[in-house]
């Protein structure tokens, strides 16, 4: 492989990692933009989101096959229910905290994170599942370079769920409702919008997003397991502040460099695999010393 | 509707299922006598003049659980079969087990535990990493300790003499790895770890040997746990051209790298380590997994002397034995023999006997210590998936 | 509706109870109490017990240094291990490479403690408060794949063979000594916490922590008097881990793993922020309460969780928090 082929694939596998961790940031990012929570189980969710793909999948197979359409459904389900999860959590434990200090709610997140990573691990037995869909490697070569269908079917489907959202948040009556809520929450109040719909309805399309890329994420790779949500869900928090918290394109576009940056560091001589977490968290602290507000972050007064 | 309420309905969901699960997780009583002299004579049972402690130490939670409970029903096994017997030294051997959760702090409260049970000996040890604080405090107590699993090099260095390891060392595996290597006419090594102290202890060993025999490692790789997206990695393995891939980690991520590594379009030979040996690992790497060679400790499905035990496991636990079942049994019994031929509990004595086992011959293979209390062969042998199953390489 | 008022009736009254307690005869009394019955436990107790119970004492000091941070000037930190693994870092290369003696290795330990403290806080505590969280986070998890890389710290396996102190004599190796020495670290924290937060420094924090803009209007330099909280809590953590390495004798990174940072944490805000009984029973919380649930095997961290869920929904502020006025 010549430098430059190797410099395209790493640039191609690391837009794939980084689609993945801006789906999963813009939970992260919404919720955070709404209610200021750095919703700590959200890494969980896209656990658990996968693991219901998976059980789906299974019911599937005997009826539609575990083909390209069974997938498809296994992940419309899954997206609704671990969205629902999400209203739920948002209910039991965080809507009772709203008004107490801001590390109460956060540790509630923590012990939320506990709850969800042991439950499945007692369910599960703590063992790894395989999905049982070998899509095979066949795909488009391109000199040296070589992609798989599958690598391209995902991030056009990643592209098309961020379209959607952008569209909702943007063109639609909820979309306008939730920006309003992040901006004023009282005044949206006296304007006679439901606040706590509002923040549920944030909470359902932050985890549908992550369920869909825990879905996606056991049918690319083929197993998942109970500790899947701790990595990716560290690795889309930080994505989401280098894009700015609170910034929807922020969370997409904080992905894409992230994962653009591990890819890169880990064929860079000096860095290599064993620094590449340490050079993506380098550039973090760097970045935020020089630009405070991540890349597309707005600057605003804090309010404690 | 008043929070309470909803805090309420949310526990009793929990509670139903803790309840559900509590039921489903519990592990199945010891196993009962084995058909033998015990089941001849009917009713009758064997009396016994007092108990014998042994302790066993495993992680029983945590992500290495699935282990730690094959670990301890195969120990539980053994010491069924030895009392059904007449256990040893006509007294009843009674198991006190300890969850090292493969954690260093929590397996040095368990460590404490079972000194503060006063058992004879210890068997049991999976991660390395837990095993190591604990090979001292067992030390202080005066217990021999029989580290069934954990292998890496640096429990040798902390021994004083008190512990024995009955799997392999990572040297042992190097060194089989290497003949692989050579023997597939390799001359460019890829390693890849996972950074905890078994796997890159055994990808050390392995550069270590393989530069010393005039060869190359051109890639040593690390991934971390839990990530799941190696394709950064897998190019810069590529654009290297390695013969080969050592993977020396465990079977969940390296499912995940075979795979990888094929989708990427690597042709070269692919080894993993024997943290890989489970048939899961074939599961995850789907087709891509065909050819692939795991050099690791003998597994039971391919001892022939192993075949009772598995039949005995399965009636009684209903499932496979893993991959270290084998010698954590192993272990019991070697420690049983060593009571015997000592004729007591005393420590000392029980260490030295430990020390001069004459060629045990286990599930596992022949068990007999060198001067730094690891095994005197090398039980390690290469296997290869062919057909979704590993079948004997030689 | 009524529900909720009875909330507010039982929590008034654990404050009463609470309050009661703060009274300083008895306070004195219940300390007296306390330290008899903590001196004496060795006599009764088993190994077992000793080491879960210096367990608890080592977290205890972890728990009150997080708390200067977190709980005196409302910094969230979620790298808190990272300080932990310096100063057991620093104990374990220096006695295990360079044949230091332990006793001299704390102040290098304090001294790097402090310095990485400074290094990281000086330029990020401006930031805002979420934005702290994740640099402390990356700093912490920086940390760790430094000390997994390097050859220095002995790579992934980690450093064995740490050289075990003397003291008055006595070759610290048996479990009470080291029960003993990390009680007497206990005591030492308790007396630093209470003593800064009834300092001028302590209502520095507290000001800042209420209200940063008229602290600073007041004249309140906030980047420094945050800074300090930060270095103390570090040379807290730092003194930790160097004590923690001796009894362990062999350290290795995967100790000091984010949940690590999670779970001090979570121990500060459970048992009340800011306030050094509460963080103590936080601790304790943390340690024992997986430890007396062990026979439930892997439902034991469940019940964890929800629990945890449970005390933080019904009283937010934690089992003991601090009075505000």
């Amino acid at each position: 492989m010549s430098l430059q082929e190797i410099i395209l694939q790493q640039l191609i596998n690391g837009l794939l990692i980084g689609s993945f961790y801006s789906l999963v940031a813009l939970g992260y990012t919404m919720v955070y933009g709404i209610i200021k929570l750095l919703n700590f189980a959200h890494g969980d969710i896209y656990m658990v989101g996968a693991f219901v793909g998976f059980a789906l999948l299974g019911v599937f197979s005997t009826a539609i096959g575990a083909g390209w359409l069974g997938i498809v459904a296994a992940m419309l389900c899954s997206m609704v229910l671990v969205g629902l999860l999400g209203v739920v959590i948002q209910r039991v434990a965080y809507r009772p905290l709203l008004k107490a200090p801001r590390l109460s709610i956060l540790i509630t997140a923590v012990g939320m994170s506990l709850v969800l990573y042991n439950f499945v691990m007692v369910l599960t037995n703590g063992e790894y599942k395989a999905f049982n869909t070998d899509l095979g490697f066949s795909g488009v070569s391109l000199g040296a370079l070589y992609i798989t269908y599958t690598q391209i079917v995902l991030v056009v489907a990643t592209a098309l769920l961020m379209l959607g959202l952008h569209w909702f948040i943007n063109k639609t009556m909820y979309g306008k409702a939730m920006r309003a809520i992040a901006i004023d929450q009282d005044a949206c109040r006296l304007m006679g919008i439901n606040v706590n719909k509002t923040i549920a309805l944030t909470f359902f399309v932050g985890s549908a997003l992550a369920a869909a890329a825990g879905v996606m994420a056991g049918v690319y790779y083929g197993s998942i397991h109970f500790f899947m949500g701790f990595v990716i869900g560290l690795k889309a928090f930080t994505a989401a502040v280098i894009g700015g918290i609170g910034s929807i394109p922020g969370a997409m576009l904080g992905g894409l460099v992230l994962g653009l940056l591990e890819a890169l560091g880990t064929q860079l001589p000096m860095v290599g695999s064993e620094w590449k977490d340490v050079f993506a968290f380098v550039i973090l602290i760097l970045l935020l010393v020089f630009k405070p507000t991540g890349i597309l972050g707005k600057s605003e007064i804090e309010r404690m | 509707m008043s929070k309470k309420l909803w805090v309420l309905l949310l526990m009793i969901g929990l509670l139903t299922f803790a309840v559900a699960g509590c039921g489903g997780s519990s592990t199945p009583a010891p196993a009962p006598a084995p058909e033998g002299e015990a089941t001849g004579g009917g009713e009758e049972t064997v009396s016994f003049d007092g108990q014998l402690k042994i302790g066993f130490m495993a992680p029983m939670t945590g992500s290495e659980a699935t282990y730690g409970k094959d670990m301890e029903n195969a120990a539980k096994l053994a010491m069924a079969e030895i009392n059904a017997k007449g256990g040893v030294l006509g007294k009843e051997l009674v198991m006190v087990t300890g969850d090292d959760a493969c954690d260093p702090q929590q397996a040095t409260a368990a460590a404490s535990k079972l000194v503060s049970e006063n058992v004879v000996a210890v068997v049991g040890g999976y991660c390395s990493g837990s095993t190591l604080p604990t090979v001292k405090i067992y030390a202080d107590a005066d217990i021999p300790f029989v580290i069934v699993a954990a292998n890496s090099t640096r429990l040798i260095d902390e021994n004083v003499g008190k512990a024995f390891m009955i799997n392999g060392t990572g040297l042992h595996q190097g060194e089989k790895a290497v003949e692989l290597f050579n023997r597939i006419g390799a001359k460019k090594l890829a390693l890849v770890h996972q950074g905890d102290g078994y796997s890159e202890d055994l990808a050390r060993i392995t550069q270590d040997l393989w530069e010393a025999a005039g060869n190359e490692v051109v890639a040593m790789e690390v991934v971390n746990k839990g990530e799941q997206n190696f394709s950064s990695i897998v190019t810069s393995i590529k654009s290297k051209n390695p013969d080969v891939v050592y993977w020396t980690a465990y079977f969940a991520d390296g499912g995940l790298l075979i795979k990888q590594l094929r989708q990427g379009g690597y042709t070269g030979d692919i080894v993993v380590g024997d943290g890989s040996n489970s048939p899961q690992l074939l599961e995850i790497a789907g087709q891509a997994s065909e050819g692939v060679y795991v050099t690791t400790n003998p597994l039971v499905e391919y001892m022939p002397v192993a075949k009772e035990f598995i039949d005995n496991y399965k009636s009684a636990y209903s499932q496979e034995p893993g991959p270290y079942s084998a010698l954590a049994y192993d272990g019991v019994y070697l420690v049983a023999d060593a009571i015997e031929r000592a004729g007591s509990v005393e420590s000392a004595g029980l260490i030295q006997a430990l020390a001069d086992t004459p060629e045990y011959q286990g599930l596992s293979g022949v068990i007999s210590f060198k001067d730094d209390n690891t095994l005197e062969q090398s039980n390690f042998v290469i296997l290869q998936a062919k057909g979704g199953k590993w079948e004997l390489a030689e | 509706m009524n529900t909720e008022k009875n909330i507010t009736t039982q929590t008034r009254l654990t404050d009463n109870i609470y309050a009661g307690l703060e009274k300083k005869p008895v306070l004195y009394g219940i300390f007296a109490l306390l330290i008899v019955a903590v001196l004496l436990v060795p006599q009764f107790a088993n190994n077992y017990l000793l080491e879960i119970f210096t367990n608890t004492w080592f977290y205890i000091v972890l728990c009150l240094g997080l708390n200067i941070v977190v709980g005196y000037a409302g910094l969230l930190d979620l790298g808190y291990a990272a300080f932990f693994a310096i100063g057991a870092y620093t104990t374990g290369i220096l006695s295990s490479q360079f044949g230091m003696n332990f006793w001299l290795t704390l102040p290098f330990s304090i001294l790097f403690s402090a310095l990485s403290g400074v290094i990281i806080g000086g330029p990020t505590l401006r930031l805002r408060s979420d934005y702290l969280a994740i640099v402390t986070l990356g700093f912490g998890e920086i940390i760790r794949i430094a000390a997994r890389n390097l050859s220095i710290t002995g790579g992934a396996s980690g450093l064995i063979g740490i050289e075990r102190p003397y003291l008055f004599g006595i070759y610290l190796s048996k479990i009470h000594h080291f029960y003993y020495l990390f009680f007497l670290l206990v005591i030492l924290a308790v007396i630093v916490s209470y003593r800064l937060h009834y300092s001028r420094l302590g209502r520095a924090w507290q000001y800042i922590r209420e209200d940063e803009d008229a602290a600073e209007a007041m004249g309140i330099n906030r980047v420094q008097i945050k800074l300090y909280a930060f270095v103390i809590g570090a040379i807290f953590g730092g003194m930790a881990g160097s004590f923690y390495a001796i009894k362990m004798t062999a350290i290795s990174p995967e100790t000091f793993v984010f949940t690590q940072s999670a779970m001090i944490l979570l121990a500060v805000v459970l048992g009340g922020m800011g306030k050094i009984p509460g963080v103590i029973l936080g601790a304790c919380a943390l340690v024992l309460f997986p430890e007396i649930f062990r026979e439930i095997g892997q439902m034991r961290m469940l019940l964890f969780g929800i629990v945890l869920l449970i005390i933080m929904i019904f009283r937010p502020q934690g089992i003991w928090p601090e009075r505000r006025n």
